[in-house]
């Protein structure tokens, strides 16, 4: 049983599963491995990043022990967390390392749930004169990656139960105001705003209107659930927690 | 010792029927008036499932082949005790319930596998084992482009019951669930005529020509209800683009579900 993350290079995958393990946490705690472990393992200083994952892998399997605290009680779970480099999604790569995009398609066929995470496109960043434009494909690119996608999802994964699809570094988008977006989803066991059908209808309203058509393909599958979609950015805890809390609902508690 | 299997197609509602049982665990509706106490882990599990899922606007998990599940043991098993309150004056129907939650593809795969050794059959031969009273057999699509299907389906499952000789001595409750629907709503207060009788007209017919009559019966099932006594909207949401497979509660402070243990009631009986 485990929890993937899959998306294109530089998306973040690696950030936020580090981040996950802040201690700053609220209704998800990390409790195995430390924050300061997985950031000596992760983190580059001098560059003030994440380290890019190294391709020559196709997974990086980790244990943890994640507590989430649920409705019905606090729900103690024993996960693998499975990082894939984006590296691989180039069909360069897929068809210069056939076996270990095997060993990818058979983590991801037996994971318990996949954490989607895609980039902001180029219309709706914020104009600010640091970030760089060309580092964010268009619209149209983002759109037709998402066929690719379907594609991946109804041919190479068709058992997948549960995609909680995030539209990652939310800080950049243009009028996103990430204190205001975590007070509408924010999450609480007991006296939430919103429920998990209402927060996911706000962010695809918001955010996946230009692929609905594609969201439906993945929904229109007889077995598995439907695709529910996040916000998330590593600058607020709030909405990456959301995510986990809504794919720990699903795990098995520790035996 | 009540042994009861539910089964059904795909999405049909199995799992997401135990949970809004255990969750209404002392109900009074103006229908009938249970007490569900969980006898086991798996059960007491249920009523979590209910409050963080159902409640909190998600839905529940299928039950599949593969992922935990390889043979019959893997199967979730519940075991409750229900307290069935009749009346001021007439004692209360105890009964201890065993119920398997079968995966939805079994059922529908039965029509596909001849092989004697398959997992389908091994757990079809659970199904109809020696002591196993009935089963509650779940249907949710009511479109009459189903009913061939259905009727098909079904041969095949008394076909299978004659061959373990239980063809006599075995009771089908068969249900419409998620009578919440407004096209189907109507129908639940005589389902054999006016939701069998109208949309199933086939799968009707095998299982009355093949069925003693006292080992037969329909039922209407609604385990999210509608929104009020004067509100017949239904208390759902469907998940876009699943084409009504995937649905949420609406309203949880509303959630009221209709006829959840009338079939249990009557299985039971002897």
């Amino acid at each position: 049983m485990s929890i993937i993350y899959i998306g294109d290079r530089e998306t973040g995958k690696t950030s936020l599963a580090l981040e996950l393990a802040n201690p700053s946490s609220q209704n998800v705690h990390v409790l195995y491995p430390p924050y300061s472990q997985l950031k000596a393992l992760l983190y580059r200083d001098d560059l003030g990043r994440t380290q890019s994952t190294d391709a020559n892998l196709a997974t990086y399997d980790r244990n943890i022990e994640v507590e989430v605290t649920l409705p019905a009680g606090s729900k103690k779970i024993h996960t693998t967390w499975i990082d894939t480099p984006g590296e691989i999604w180039r069909s360069s790569w897929q068809k210069t390392n056939p076996e270990l995009w095997n060993t990818f398609l058979e983590a991801a066929r037996n994971s318990e749930g996949v954490l989607l995470i895609v980039p902001p496109y180029r219309e709706i960043i914020r104009p600010d004169d640091r970030i760089d434009l060309d580092d964010f494909v268009t619209q149209q690119q983002w759109i037709h990656r998402f066929d690719r996608w379907v594609d991946f999802f109804q041919h190479d994964c068709p058992r997948i139960k549960h995609i909680a699809l995030c539209l990652n570094k939310a800080d950049l988008i243009c009028g996103v105001d990430l204190k205001q977006e975590a007070q509408q989803l924010a999450y609480h066991p007991y006296n939430a705003r919103k429920n998990w059908m209402q927060r996911h209808d706000y962010v695809f309203k918001r955010f996946f209107q230009p692929v609905r058509s594609q969201l439906a393909q993945l929904n229109q599958r007889a077995s598995g659930l439907a695709v529910k979609c996040f916000i998330t950015s590593i600058q607020n805890r709030e909405l990456l927690e959301l995510p986990w809390i809504y794919l720990g609902t699903y795990l098995q508690h520790e035996s | 010792m009540g042994n009861i299997c539910i089964i059904g197609p795909r999405a049909s509602g199995k799992t997401t029927y135990l949970a809004g049982l255990s969750y209404f665990n002392d109900y009074a509706g103006s229908r009938s008036s249970y007490k569900v106490q969980p006898l086991n882990d798996d059960a007491c599990q249920l009523v979590e499932m209910a409050e963080n899922t159902i409640l909190q606007g998600s839905s529940i998990a299928p039950t599949r082949l593969g992922d935990r599940i390889h043979t019959v043991d893997d199967l979730p098993y519940y075991s409750f005790q229900i307290e069935i309150r009749k009346g001021l004056f007439k004692p209360p129907n105890i009964l201890q319930l065993n119920v398997r939650d079968y995966p939805g593809e079994v059922f529908e795969k039965i029509l596909q596998t001849n092989h004697e050794d398959t997992i389908y059959t091994e757990f079809i031969d659970e199904c109809l084992m020696a002591d196993v009273e009935g089963c509650l057999l779940l249907f949710t699509e009511w479109e009459s482009s189903k009913d061939a299907f259905y009727s098909k389906l079904l041969s095949r499952f008394i076909a299978m019951m004659d061959e373990r000789d239980r063809l006599k001595n075995y009771r089908l409750a068969v249900a419409m669930s998620k009578c919440e629907r407004g096209e189907i709503w109507p129908g639940r207060l005589d389902p054999e005529t006016d939701l069998f009788g109208v949309y199933l007209k086939k799968t009707l017919k095998t299982l009355k020509g093949k069925l003693p009559p006292q080992n037969l019966r329909f039922f209407a099932m609604s385990t999210f209800g509608v929104l009020g006594r004067y509100d017949p909207r239904p208390n759902r949401i469907d998940d876009y683009g699943s084409g009504g497979r995937a649905s949420v509660l609406r309203d949880s402070p509303r959630w009221n579900p209709y006829n959840l243990i009338e079939p249990l009631d009557w299985l039971h009986r002897s």
